[in-house]
């Protein structure tokens, strides 16, 4: 086990595209961290490099304090997951197992010992002698996992493993992916471009974009302050809604965002937790409000009194019934913010299709309780949690008052 | 369905329209009964009908005509049951021929998939693989004859017009360039230095300040290199003499004496042997004479040994008894090696690149991933290869044919060349010639069995 620490790391492919630019990332001793972002935003790459797949162009990668550059991947000790299985095909699963210890000039009891704890771990003990061709998707994916397993590397690397496996299977490797981790404790890289999976498995989780980090925090950290309008558009699902407002001074004194018809009253503790927001009162910004801040005032009848919920009169377009939770698509009068970044997060999102817009609207989703029963076409009255309001830099897309965006 | 969902609805509608709908059913007792799909056995015999006649006019029939005709003698009246098939294996030149075979199948496929797999493997790494791999499978497009014709020019003994002489020499030139005096010899008289296996020795021991005479004729004086220069005599006092070519130009000139108008031979090795060991080497000036430096003094014997007097390396006899077979294999080898390297290279390309690097990282050196990676998963490509270059290899006949000149052809012979050789060229007996024909196809039906499940059992 060890820290993977990447220094001002730059690839530039042949022709000039720079597809990782100036990467710092320092993963500690035994820490999950996951690499999202978009397809071609360079987290693929940035893997590879460390498993020594691609040459590095500039900077420096070190595996446990040495420096790796120039090391060939046998030689760096690490174990690599790959999204489409890599077996070899023509091994049994013993010897896919067994492939990486042999080479390395295992006593074979000891091979054999490994290869049957992992099986074992990974309930595979009765497909020991199968070829990959006789196994399932989700059985071929375990035994990746198991190849990697045996070998006891440094770290494990893992580039987009689950996401050839169906939707169910997908949830339950997930959740055997994090008590593996829990019970190995190897460092691991994880590269996918699902946050639901980024979000669960993550101890800390880079998101990147065009090469660029955007921002290495912890799941939560990620969805509560996101750094900027692209993280905060990525992260979350249904994503971030996004308007563009005025902040103003109240006639009371206090302050309001304003947009379309409507006013949102800004509680005085969020000018204290984001410092520098006061420079922006009478001037314009980007707002954002997630979706899970909603809720319906009919059915949460607690909080419609009390301050810091303000109320928004809706229609609602759309309703998405999820079970536990209704997501209600409405209309808000307002013509949706059209930043390179909330641009950039939304493509990234392929599973959601926008729908065309008729006129200056854009269209917001909010998560209320089941209880609401709404059905399209109805009105209601959702409420929002104020305190949880984000203001981004309508120019620079820059969240106000992040610490990391402090003097930028 | 759409039919079936009909007929009910006009049911409901009208009398005729039921009766209508209802009038299929009944009838199909005039298709195949009990679901068969497509036409009947007897539309399916027309269709197959061209073919099998084709199949049976140009395959069959030949097939079973050249059994029956290989019990025949050469006429083909007279019965001789199976003295066809013994004269194959008793006859002197027939195991030649036989013996030529076993060395091309052992040889020939292995060779050409060997150097297959390592175009096929290194035309990926490099720019230009598209142009690489054409030039190398150009060879395919070219008539077996007509490479036959060019290899026959290729092998060709004299250096100025064979490339594979051409390139032998002047490789051999550069490492060994002394130059030779082939044809040269003391005069045969008794003051003349002696001829001693091939090299040239004096009769008497020289002692130092006695210079050494070595007067040697046979040698056209044009043959000289143009740096030689009159020969003179060595006056001084160590181990010395002068080799020159006594031979005056116009006449006159005192024979065994250096003369005014006669030359020396420069760069000649020269010996001064002491009781039969090699005391000291030198080579000749330009004048003919040489010196000792630092000998001893004593009684030498001054030798000039054979390589002097051998002719320059002349090039390797290709198309020679001995070397004619692998000469030929050679041919092949340019001729199919191409055809390997594209199967190979697209059975390359096919193999999935993750399980290399899955390889890779999990410790394996690129050697290591080539052999227990690669080649295995490319086993199939590989063995379709080997069969078709052996079964290529037992029916080759163009390449011989063209390459080995007349006089070698019983050294080089093959069973197909030995066939039509019996059969039509001059042999005239054409139930030997069938009795052949069909020891080839007995020999070659076990590979294409082979071929033809591993097809089937790709298609399964």
């Amino acid at each position: 086990m060890a820290s993977i620490v990447l220094s001002n790391v730059d690839k530039i492919y042949a022709g000039g595209v720079k597809a990782v630019n100036d990467l710092n990332l320092e993963i500690k001793d035994g820490e999950f961290m996951v690499l999202v972002g978009p397809s071609g935003c360079g987290k693929s790459t940035a893997l590879r490099m460390i498993a020594g797949l691609e040459d590095i162009s500039g900077g420096e990668i070190a595996i446990g304090e040495k420096v790796v550059n120039h090391l060939p991947p046998k030689d760096r000790d690490i174990a690599m997951v790959f999204q489409n299985y890599a077996l070899y095909p023509h091994m049994t699963v013993e010897e896919n197992l067994a492939f990486g210890l042999k080479l390395r000039k295992m006593p074979k009891p000891e091979i054999q010992k490994r290869v049957n704890e992992a099986a074992k771990m990974l309930g595979l003990d009765q497909y020991l002698k199968r070829k990959p061709a006789a196994l399932s998707g989700g059985q071929r994916q375990r035994v990746a996992m198991g190849r990697a397993i045996v070998r006891e590397p440094q770290a494990f690397l893992m580039d987009e493993p689950l996401s050839n496996l169906d939707a169910k299977l997908r949830v339950s490797m997930r959740a055997s992916l994090n008590t593996l981790h829990e019970r190995l404790g190897v460092t691991t890289v994880y590269v996918t471009h699902d946050q639901v999976e980024a979000m669960t498995l993550g101890d800390r989780v880079c998101v990147l974009r065009d090469g660029l980090l955007q921002q290495v925090d912890t799941p939560q950290n990620l969805f509560d302050k996101p750094v900027n309008l692209f993280v905060a558009g990525f992260m979350g699902s249904p994503s971030m809604n996004f308007v563009t407002a005025d902040l103003v001074r109240t006639d009371g004194g206090g302050a309001a965002v304003t947009f379309a018809d409507i006013s949102l009253p800004v509680p005085e503790s969020t000018f204290t937790e984001k410092a520098g927001l006061d420079a922006y009162i009478g001037k314009q910004l980007i707002l954002g409000i997630r979706p899970s801040d909603f809720e319906d005032a009919a059915a949460a009848n607690g909080h419609s009194g009390t301050t810091g919920w303000a109320r928004i009169p809706a229609r609602a377009e759309v309703t998405e019934e999820l079970g536990s939770e209704i997501n209600v698509l409405f209309l808000i009068d307002a013509p949706p913010v059209e930043h390179k970044d909330t641009v950039a997060a939304k493509d990234a999102d392929e599973d959601e299709e926008t729908i065309p817009l008729a006129g200056d609207k854009s269209l917001w989703t909010s998560r209320v309780n089941a209880r609401s029963h709404v059905r399209p076409g109805q009105n209601i009255e959702l409420i929002v949690d104020t305190h949880n309001l984000h203001f981004f830099d309508s120019v620079s897309g820059l969240a106000i008052g992040h610490p990391a965006n402090a003097g930028r | 369905m759409t039919d079936r969902s009909d007929g009910p609805q006009a049911t409901r509608g009208d009398g005729k329209s039921a009766a209508r709908g209802a009038s299929p059913e009944p009838q199909p007792t005039t298709p195949p009964a009990k679901g068969a799909q497509g036409p009947t056995p007897r539309m399916a015999l027309w269709f197959l009908l061209p073919a099998l006649i084709l199949l049976g006019a140009m395959v069959i029939y030949p097939i079973i005509f050249s059994i029956f005709r290989s019990f025949f003698d050469s006429a083909g009246d007279t019965f001789v049951g199976a003295d066809n098939y013994t004269a194959i294996f008793t006859d002197a030149s027939m195991l030649t021929t036989i013996r030529n075979n076993l060395i091309w199948v052992v040889i020939a496929p292995i060779l050409v998939t060997t150097i297959g797999l390592i175009f096929a493997v290194l035309t990926e790494r490099i720019k230009w693989a598209t142009a690489f791999k054409l030039i190398v499978f150009m060879p395919m497009a070219v008539s077996l004859m007509a490479s036959g014709v060019i290899f026959r020019l290729v092998y060709e003994q004299d250096p100025d017009k064979g490339v594979a002489n051409a390139v032998i020499t002047s490789v051999g030139d550069v490492f060994d360039s002394s130059q030779g005096y082939p044809g040269a010899r003391p005069r045969e008289n008794d003051a003349a230095p002696a001829l001693e296996n091939g090299a040239v020795v004096t009769r008497q021991p020289i002692q130092a300040g006695q210079p050494a005479l070595l007067p040697l004729v046979g040698l056209k004086p044009d043959l000289l290199p143009a740096d030689a220069v009159t020969a003179k005599a060595v006056t001084g006092p160590g181990v010395g003499g002068t080799v020159w070519l006594d031979f005056a130009p116009g006449g006159g000139g005192a024979v065994g004496k250096i003369d005014d108008n006669e030359k020396g031979m420069p760069g000649v090795t020269v010996e001064a042997v002491q009781q039969g060991a090699v005391k000291g080497t030198t080579t000749t000036a330009a004048d003919g004479s040489f010196t000792f430096a630092g000998l001893p003094a004593g009684d030498y014997v001054m030798r000039l040994p054979q390589s002097n007097f051998t002719a320059s390396f002349g090039g390797v006899s290709w198309l020679g008894p001995t070397l004619i077979t692998p000469a030929i294999i050679g041919a092949f080898i340019w001729v199919w090696a191409g055809f390997a390297m594209v199967l190979i290279a697209a059975g390359l390309a096919a193999i999935p690149r993750d399980a290399l690097e899955a390889a890779r990282i999990d410790g394996a050196t690129e050697w290591q991933v080539f052999r227990k990676i690669t080649v295995p998963l490319l086993s199939p490509v590989l063995v379709v290869v080997f069969v078709t270059m052996i079964i290529n290899t037992l029916k080759v006949f163009d390449l011989v044919f063209v390459i080995a000149p007349g006089s070698v052809q019983p050294q080089a012979n093959v069973i197909a060349l030995e066939m039509w050789r019996v059969s039509f060229g001059g042999g005239g007996n054409q139930g030997l010639g069938s009795a052949l024909s069909i020891f080839l196809l007995v020999l070659v039906l076990p590979f294409m069995i082979i071929n033809i499940r591993r097809f089937r059992r790709e298609q399964q």
